[in-house]
């Protein structure tokens, strides 16, 4: 039966678009060390912008695209800016910081709404002829190749950010200690406003993508950011390698997981999953 | 007669032995000082002793109570308290009430229904009154200044009314007038049969007050005895100038 | 009139929500971000009692509250395991399971679909349906549930609670089971959401499960925010607020779903303000 194909097929799929999401937010969450959980919201920002600039005011789409990865980049780089940065001068707990993430998720998925409606909307313009391929026995879009390739060839781009350039080595700094990274004279506000930019730049393609696959919706961004932290979670939390390893597990276990029962059960999996992982092996699968 | 004794206790942090292999006997009815350098084991002895942590082996009499590892919350049972070396008020909460929740029913159905008796009301005025706090009592904790947050500490430990008192460096940081009232607590403490286990880095303290002192070095036991005795001998010394 | 009615009779149901959760969050330090999902509990529980089986609302609110507090138990059991922002973050996790059980246990709660026809409450030949006598109970209800909190926060049992909230470790040592005290008042906050849920179904006769997401969550934690957390009379006045607040916004004539957006917009800004400038609310004890 070409059943089992396709559920890999769907699964890489789905570990490819979570795993943009949990490297963003572990890029993020390893220098300042809260749940920033307006980071959806940037995926939700990336996919309208591209129906904004593409749809609505036709320019072509490669322009929209760039645009769009830039306004949710650009979005997170204010957030931080105007909100985070603020709280970390004063010390803020890492609580107060997650209920201002929230509160900016809150708002930011609001006004999306209106200004786009809450009505589903699709960035494909051709549903029916986009392209498909038959990859042993599994069907795959064109979109959905973009999709992994993509997300192989981000993963392996910030691993020789991180890795090899004096950027990388400072933020793995201020990851391990951000008033020593200070004190040997690392700019840490720049790099971490830097860091921003990036994972939510991330997290816009994620959204693009999502909106290319299946459609866009207001409220489809704290969905994406919970699979990504679930992801991180499973994977080993700031680790790379282990965001990619968690979402690749996790697209699995919910393809498989859903394979007797509705698939609308995904969700409940996919936290139970988390509930799980948090109870017994907290740390996750790789270690930091 | 022993109030708290160790057998071969054991306490490894991230591979290195913070208690190694200790044996200990503390003894009722008097104010035994522990010290020793930096990072001998002063507090996790201390921390062990009242529940905070584990130990990975060994054994610990408390009060004819013998266990493996202590769980907090026996203390009332052990009749055991302590203060923290980095002072662990209930910030956000009055001083009064600091008192307060110490002195109430354990159980949650009694603590929802519990009335406060005019034992409670008494006692928290009293200790306050010991303290020179009286005027504070409606203020935060956290706006007292720090040598005030010291002796709410003690006051706190000293409403649970315990046979054994465990104080973690209740000197560091206060002012002499202060340090009067510490001392006049401790030794009425001692004047009621009260075992206390003082942690503390001033040696005129440890002379003035310590029936016996005991010495830790790199979680062992170095020395014990009368404290004139002990603070003389070349290998204590050593101990705090190689450190 | 009518509508003065209606706002008073939702400003009911969400003074009860906050109370409940202020309990948990203000007074005992537990951030918990799963309250929608205790509030649907209720609200499923007397919908289906009600319509499938002909009960009357009063014995229907009291087993929604058990059922409430059962999987209360439950639940606080596994989140006890966390701190802090791991908490929340499994909190969000529960909520979104529950969520996910009410939209696709279909059997039970007929999904998407919803449940209509929930009859007001009654006893013998009195009725509530009309609006001004449902109010009447909503008020009954909130003083009861007022006059309760009270009594909690100002036992002993609540001063332990905010023993726990300041220093877990240190209430401790001096023996206080501070695993059962969470649990207790997390299954109290529960059982309370569940009165505000039973309220809700029979006053709108109709719910689905659209009402108890993750947003109705992070609402009913922006309202205790804000009237100031640990302050009984401060969750009255922030449901106040944030429930006229969206009323105010259509009467300056903006379309009613804009409006419902809108008011997202403005909790969500609120509470980043709050965080930034003033974290313990308008009459809150507590700061985060």
């Amino acid at each position: 039966m070409s059943l089992v194909p396709q559920l890999i097929m769907n699964s890489l799929i789905a570990g490819a678009i979570y795993s943009l999401m949990a490297l963003g937010f572990n890029l993020i969450y390893g220098t300042t060390k809260f749940f920033n959980l307006a980071h959806g919201a940037m995926a939700v920002v990336g996919g309208y912008g591209v129906y904004y600039f593409s749809k609505m005011l036709g320019w072509n789409l490669t322009s929209a695209i760039i645009l769009g990865i830039a306004l949710a980049g650009v979005l997170g780089w204010l957030l931080d800016r105007f909100i985070f940065l603020p709280l970390r001068r004063r010390k803020a707990t890492n609580t107060i910081t997650l209920v201002a993430s929230l509160g900016a998720f809150t708002a930011i998925q609001a006004i999306v709404a209106i200004l786009f409606t809450s009505q589903f909307q699709t960035l494909d313009k051709n549903t029916g002829t986009s392209k498909i391929y038959e990859v042993l026995g599994g069907i795959i879009t064109e979109t959905q190749v973009v999709i992994l390739v993509s997300g192989l060839i981000i993963m392996g781009a910030l691993v020789l950010l991180l890795k090899y350039t004096m950027f990388g080595k400072a933020v793995k700094a201020i990851g391990d200690d951000e008033s020593v990274a200070k004190i040997i004279g690392i700019n840490t506000d720049k790099i971490i406003a830097k860091v921003f930019l990036i994972g939510s730049a991330i997290a816009g393609w994620a959204g693009i993508m999502v909106g290319f696959d299946t459609g866009l919706e207001p409220t489809i961004g704290m969905n994406l950011l919970l699979k990504g932290i679930i992801a991180s979670i499973i994977g080993g939390i700031g680790n790379i390698y282990g965001a990619v390893l968690g979402a690749f597990l996790l697209g699995f276990a919910e393809n498989f997981g859903i394979w007797k029962i509705s698939s609308e059960w995904k969700d409940a999996i996919a936290f139970g999953i988390l509930i799980i992982f948090l109870i017994f092996r907290p740390q996750g699968i790789l270690k930091k | 007669m022993t109030a708290i004794s160790t057998k071969n206790l054991v306490k490894k942090f991230n591979g290195v032995r913070a208690l190694d292999d200790l044996d200990l006997e503390f003894k009722k009815g008097q104010i035994t000082g522990l010290i020793g350098p930096n990072g001998s084991g002063k507090s996790t002895l201390v921390n062990i002793l009242s529940g905070l942590f584990s130990p990975d082996s060994g054994a610990i009499v408390i009060n004819g109570f013998k266990r493996k590892r202590i769980n907090p919350l026996d203390n009332p049972v052990y009749s055991l308290t302590r203060t923290f070396q980095e002072v662990r008020l209930f910030n956000q909460m009055t001083v009064e009430d600091n008192l307060l929740v110490v002195l109430t029913e354990r159980n949650v159905f009694s603590a929802l229904f519990e009335k406060h008796t005019k034992y409670h009301l008494e006692k928290t005025k009293e200790i306050l009154d010991k303290l020179g706090l009286k005027e504070k009592a409606h203020e935060l904790a956290a706006n007292l200044s720090y040598g005030q947050r010291k002796l709410l500490e003690i006051g706190r430990a000293l409403a649970m009314n315990a046979e054994i008192y465990l104080f973690d460096e209740p000197f560091a940081g206060l002012f002499p007038e202060m340090r009067k009232i510490v001392i006049k607590i401790l030794q009425e403490l001692k004047g009621n049969g009260k075992t206390i286990i003082l942690i503390e880095h001033s040696m005129d303290l440890i002379r003035e007050l310590s029936d016996e002192v005991i010495v830790l070095d790199s979680g062992t036991l170095l020395a014990s005895g009368q404290p004139d005795k002990v603070l003389e001998e070349k290998k204590v010394i050593e101990a705090y100038l190689g450190e | 009139m009518e509508y003065l009615i209606h706002l008073a009779i939702l400003f009911a149901i969400y003074a009860i929500l906050s109370l409940g959760l202020n309990l948990v969050v203000g007074y005992t330090g537990l951030l918990s971000v799963t309250h929608a999902a205790f509030y649907g509990v209720g609200a499923y529980t007397t919908a289906i009692l009600l319509t499938r089986s002909g009960w009357n609302f009063f014995p229907a609110l009291i087993i929604g509250m058990i059922l409430s507090g059962i999987i209360a138990l439950l639940i606080g059991l596994v989140l006890s395991k966390f701190k802090e922002d791991y908490y929340a973050l499994a909190s969000l996790g529960f909520n979104i399971i529950v969520y996910s059980i009410l939209l696709n246990w279909q059997k039970l709660t007929r999904g998407p679909l919803g449940i209509p026809g929930i009859s007001r409450p009654s006893i013998g030949s009195l009725s509530f349906s009309e609006n001004w006598m449902f109010l009447l109970l909503a008020l009954i209800l909130l003083v009861i549930v007022y006059y309760l909190s009270r009594f909690l926060v100002r036992s002993s049992f609540g001063r332990v609670l905010k023993a726990i909230r300041e220093d877990e470790g240190a209430i401790k040592i001096f023996g206080y089971n501070v695993n059962v005290y969470k649990l207790t008042i997390f299954v109290i906050g529960a059982m309370l959401a569940a009165v505000a849920g039973s309220l809700f179904a029979t006053y709108i006769t109709f719910i689905d499960p659209s009402t108890f997401t993750i947003d109705e969550s992070i609402f009913v934690l922006a309202i205790i925010i804000l009237g100031g957390l640990a302050n009984l009379k401060g969750s009255i006045i922030g449901a106040l607020i944030l429930v006229l607040l969206p009323e105010a916004l259509r009467f300056l004539g903006l379309p009613n779903d804009i409006a419902a957006q809108m008011r997202q917009v403005i909790y969500g800004v609120i509470l980043i303000l709050l965080m930034l400038f003033r974290p313990q609310g308008m009459m809150g004890e507590y700061k985060l």
